[in-house]
């Protein structure tokens, strides 16, 4: 056989044979990964909406899910906003928890990010990010206090933190909350967001 | 074609030809995962997995494979078993797999995989490459496994996330951060050579 074309049917059918395995193993283990995400996100409305026994789906749309968190008289208590956005290189995925009015933060989760090791991935640690995302006044947009402060006393009632040293992270992530927030308020609106639909628990 | 006996084969990924300690290979992950032993475990596994089997791959067709491209047809097979690797800790270990994050899909640029398909693999019969993936896989676990001991006992006093120390041990934060890694890397590299140089004055 020429060389040439010995070259291009090696590679093709290597190609072809790894896509095809691949393709099994995703099947195989698609079903899984799907539940344990979903897990996922269950355990975070319990931890971004306080007080949570139950909870609801509430609106569906890609990338940007909205769950009701309840009480143990079945009330409504607060929002749990699944949604996604571009990082600093892939999308972070994360949940905010709201009170009802859509006036305050309860909580923020980071369910899945590829940030830079050491500097973005931060956007999921404590201490430095995400306690100070409780308790935020919503009812207008959020904004960036740059440079970092170390308590969140030192921040006005509608600020968070940046993480020094990853701003593009700590600003992708509000924008994505500060959208997500726009975006529920607008459905609320509306008239879209119906109590019930589909319960998760 | 390589002339040592199978045991040798074997036993030299483990001292002779550590891929860590003595051939500085795969640090990055050496670096990066082994604050906690379990992670340091995962990733040793994961990478012994995708060695192993690229290796028999690799020794099977390597005959097929005409050199010019030989490196991209390595790459192909390796990613194809760090993806099988990456599903497979998502789907059973969501944990372990969201602590590794970025770092088992970066198995693929693992250089002890690629040289040891470029070095031996496509070079032996599949037996000798699979002892030789074995060998050299335990040396990589084991090193995992000694690195990310010292610096889980040191960094957080606990192993394998029980509590070993007692109450008077104030954690040494610093080793479970990046910098602990070097310290810890480099210390072992020190005692590994210091315990070369010994042995082979002694002969």
């Amino acid at each position: 056989m020429k060389l040439s074309v010995q070259m291009v049917v090696v590679l093709t059918s290597v190609g072809l044979l790894s896509g095809s395995f691949l393709a099994t193993v995703g099947i195989l283990t698609k079903e899984r990964v799907e539940l344990n995400k979903q897990r996922e996100v269950e355990a975070a409305i319990i931890k971004v909406v306080p007080g949570t026994e139950s909870s609801t789906k509430l609106y569906e749309a890609k990338d940007f899910k909205v769950y009701g968190g309840k009480n143990q008289d079945g009330t409504l208590i607060g929002y749990g906003i699944l949604v996604s956005g571009i990082g600093f290189q892939d999308k972070i995925t994360l949940m905010l928890g709201t009170d009802i009015s859509l006036t305050k933060t309860t909580r923020l989760e980071i369910i899945e990010q590829k940030e830079t090791p050491g500097l973005g991935a931060k956007i999921e640690d404590e201490d430095v990010f995400l306690k100070f995302w409780e308790g935020r006044d919503c009812s207008q947009a959020i904004s960036l206090r740059k440079p970092a402060v170390k308590t969140a006393e030192e921040l006005a009632a509608s600020e968070v933190n940046t993480i020094t040293g990853a701003t593009i992270s700590s600003e992708s992530v509000l924008k994505i909350v500060n959208n997500s927030v726009e975006k529920l308020r607008q459905l609320i609106k509306e008239g879209q967001i119906q109590d019930g639909e589909q319960d998760v628990h | 074609m390589s002339t040592r006996s199978i045991g040798q084969e074997f036993t030299k990924g483990l001292w002779n030809e550590n891929p860590v300690l003595r051939q500085l290979l795969g640090l990055c992950p050496t670096l990066a995962v082994t604050g906690w032993v379990i992670n340091g475990l995962a990733m040793g596994l994961a990478t012994s997995f995708v060695l192993i089997f690229s290796s028999i791959v690799v020794s099977i067709i390597k005959k097929l494979i005409p050199s010019q491209v030989r490196i991209a047809s390595y790459i192909v097979i390796i990613a194809t078993f760090v993806t099988v690797a990456d599903r497979f800790l998502a789907a059973y270990f969501p944990d372990i797999s969201k602590d590794l994050g970025p770092y088992v899909p970066l198995i693929v640029v693992n250089c002890i995989i690629l040289g040891r398909q470029e070095a031996f693999s496509s070079k032996n019969s599949v037996g000798r490459s699979l002892i030789d993936a074995l060998g050299m896989s335990s040396g990589f676990v084991l090193t995992l496994l000694v690195l990310s001991s010292i610096r889980e006992i040191l960094g957080s006093g606990t192993y394998l996330g029980h509590q070993v120390m007692g109450s008077w041990f104030t954690p040494w934060i610093i080793m479970i951060l990046p910098a602990g890694a070097f310290l810890a890397l480099g210390i072992l590299l020190g005692i590994a050579l210091h315990i070369e140089k010994k042995t082979k004055s002694r002969i």
